[in-house]
């Protein structure tokens, strides 16, 4: 699954971009806008009360998200809003403490509240919380400092609808305290040492449907008691002891992930909702035959058994509606796939990486999977054979192929002629947006026909053998938004004559450490909108506050920092992301950066600055 | 200008705006109220009023409406928005669609 996410991000990141670029933005945004633009333009609209009152409530959402987002956003600020407000989302921020909640529990119509990863958090600071009838969902996930006495402020809270308390400092005398919140319906309670009895005394929560278990102390004696929750849907038991799970039969999407599996849904399975997800990383099965067969999976959508052990596949053949199969480090086999492969005509997403598969899987898969859009095969010994049983599937549009024995032709040839370049199958592939060909035995030349591939989006290409002719051979690609080509011996004259795609945002050069920080900076002013990664480019998203930048530079922090620098500059420049191990100091420039600093340099001229420092 | 290519947009104050037909539509609200069939007075006699709009807001929204064609068409200007009046505009934004 996060392999999928990560994959689909980088085109749908630059998609969503664009998007906006293109799009003309309402009023309504520019107005957000312009509300949260800087402090001052706060300041003229906070005291207008009487508009504050009356503002809908997805509005003053949107504002707070903005003012959070620019850092822009402090404790009495949050009063404003009070009448206003339905959703907070404060996820992750440090700075959230008592007082922040003390006006938190001050909204009249806060519906959810996100506190989750905020480190500030204790006990007393949730007391604020409690009676605040109006709140549904509530996430207080991993705020350790969270103990049983904090999750009393929330028992007054009726008509908490959502909990979620994973990694908390909670125990299982304070789950037992959630008996009174009745109307739960989702309670994720991840990584806290619930027993089996506070799971029985659970059972009064008749209306769950979502539970979290994953990490409890849970064993077969609390799974027993799982039947006692009628409406239970999604059920997450992960690391645990359960080897047994009994007959549930609304489950319709089950976790059992690292766990000894004896047996799933014991006895006759007489299902009220079909098993739709199964998700069994990393399990150890007793018997998989017996488990697997006998779950009447007929229905499942959506099966990982990544990392598990399995000895016999041949449940899989009964799995005819299959959208997602995850297979990752599973001892899956050609031979083994050619007895259980079938019109997987649902399939949209395959995860093969890490197995013992070679080109001849996908020769067996080629006519079977018609409707796919997801390929990983990724650390598998498949080589160019496949590329043509690849490109039978139309429909791709993810592909990841690296690591693996491809060379881009066919042939043994060391001559030109005797070559037939393999990525010429690909221009059928209409829909292809993203490539991943890093660490591949890709060679200059073999890159010519994914110039055919006009869809494409994303491509990633690692190589210590391509040159700046395989970067030139993909100019044609207009679509391209993203383009990796690390490790490559790219000269400076061929990034400089490199005539990007107008799409390109990303161009991703890490580890061609032929350009020199000349030509990088001279490429990056002449195409100002691509966001250039090397290591002579100091990193700095376009989006990135003042107040979290890692620049040393920036005018609050530059005496500290420099200060820092003297006495350790290796230390500093790998902590701005600066990798490039080539750089060393010889003692007499050390001598030379020390006294430049000494010598009282106004703060912001850095042309004073040695080169090698205001390369950073 | 025809009559029938404008509209006049009236304030809470009662202050009329007579804008071009084209550049009212750019707001949801109003193309629904001028488009929709049946016999509403706005369809009629191609006015609107809005109670809850201010005279200085709907001036705004006005040069709005025009800003949008411009933008549109390929002028790329910025339209600055005071801050004092963001959360006004916003409300009668939202409540416009536009």
């Amino acid at each position: 699954m996060t392999s999928e996410c990560l994959l689909c991000s980088a085109s749908t990141s630059a998609s969503g971009e664009e998007g906006e670029k293109k799009e003309q933005r309402g009023l309504v945004e520019l107005c957000i806008e312009a509300a949260t633009a800087r402090s001052e333009n706060v300041n003229k609209w906070r005291r207008q009360r009487r508009t504050l009152e009356r503002l809908p409530s997805h509005l003053a959402d949107a504002i707070i998200r903005r003012l959070l987002h620019r850092r822009l956003l402090f404790p009495t600020l949050l009063e404003v809003f009070r009448h206003s407000v339905e959703e907070v989302n404060l996820r992750g921020e440090s700075c959230v403490d008592a007082e922040w909640m003390a006006y938190l529990g001050a909204f009249r119509h806060l519906h959810s509240l996100n506190i989750a990863d905020c480190k500030n958090i204790n006990n007393n600071a949730l007391w604020p919380l409690s009676g605040l009838n109006s709140l549904k969902e509530l996430n207080i996930s991993r705020c350790s400092k969270i103990t049983d006495s904090g999750i009393k402020h929330l028992l007054s809270i009726a008509n908490l609808e959502k909990l979620s308390l994973s990694e908390t400092g909670l125990t299982s005398d304070g789950v037992m305290l959630l008996t009174s919140l009745t109307n739960l319906h989702v309670l994720d309670l991840g990584g806290i040492p619930v027993t089996d009895k506070a799971l029985c005394s659970m059972q009064v929560l008749t209306q769950l449907e979502y539970l979290d278990l994953w990490g409890s102390d849970i064993s077969n004696i609390g799974a027993a008691t799982l039947i006692k929750f009628l409406n239970l849907s999604f059920l997450n038991l992960a690391w645990t002891k359960v080897t047994r799970l009994p007959n549930l039969p609304s489950i319709s999407c089950l976790n059992m992930s690292n766990c000894t599996i004896d047996s799933i849904f014991d006895g006759d399975h007489i299902a009220a909702a079909p098993l739709l997800k199964l998700i069994v990383t990393g399990a150890n099965f007793v018997d998989s035959d017996k488990v697997l067969s006998k779950l009447q999976a007929h229905f499942l959508t959506f099966l990982d058994l990544s990392f598990s052990i399995i000895d016999n596949w041949n449940f899989l053949v009964n799995m005819e509606h299959l959208e997602h199969l995850d297979l990752r480090y599973s001892q899956i086999t050609d031979i083994l796939i050619e007895k259980v492969a079938l019109s997987w005509e649902n399939l949209r997403y395959l995860n093969l990486s890490n197995t013992l598969i070679t080109s001849r899987a996908l020769s067996v898969l080629a006519g079977c999977i018609p409707n796919l859009r997801y390929l990983i095969l990724s650390y598998t010994s498949v080589d160019d054979a496949s590329l043509a049983y690849i490109s039978l599937t139309t429909s791709l549009r993810v592909v990841d192929l690296s690591h693996t024995a491809i060379r881009g032709f066919t042939g043994a040839g060391p001559e030109d002629s005797d070559r037939t370049l393999s990525f010429g199958a690909f221009q059928n592939l209409v829909h292809l947006k993203s490539l991943n060909l890093e660490d591949t035995k890709l060679v200059d030349g073999t890159l010519r026909p994914l110039s055919l591939i006009k869809s494409l989006e994303c491509l990633y290409l690692k190589s210590d053998f391509l040159t700046d002719d395989s970067l030139h051979a993909l100019a044609s690609l207009q679509n391209l938004r993203l383009v990796s080509f690390r490790g490559a011996m790219l000269t400076d004259n061929g990034l400089l004559s490199y005539v990007p795609p107008r799409m390109l945002s990303t161009l991703d050069l890490r580890g061609c450490w032929l350009l020199s920080s000349d030509a990088i900076l001279s490429f990056c002013k002449t195409h100002g909108r691509i966001d250039v990664r090397h290591e002579h480019v100091r990193v700095s998203s376009p989006d990135q506050n003042v107040s979290c930048s890692s620049s040393p530079f920036s005018a609050t922090s530059a005496n500290l920092s420099r200060h820092r620098m003297v006495k350790s500059p290796k230390a500093s420049i790998s902590k701005s992301s600066f990798v490039d191990e080539r750089i060393k100091y010889s003692t007499e420039e050390l001598l030379q950066l020390e006294h430049s600093f000494l010598s009282s340099c106004p703060p912001k001229d850095l042309q004073i600055l040695p080169d090698i420092l205001r390369r950073i | 200008m025809k009559k029938e290519d404008t509209v006049k947009l009236i304030s809470s104050e009662g202050f009329e705006f007579v804008v071009d037909k084209t550049a009212a539509m750019v707001s949801h609200t109003i193309r629904n109220m001028l488009t929709s069939p049946g016999s509403f007075s706005e369809t009629q006699h191609g006015e609107v009023t809005f109670p809850e709009i201010s005279t200085l807001i709907l001036e705004k929204i006005c040069q709005y409406f025009y800003w949008h064609l411009q933008y549109a068409s390929g002028k790329e200007t910025e339209f600055h928005i005071e801050p004092e009046i963001t959360l006004e505009l916003m409300m009668a934004a939202n409540y416009l669609h536009t």
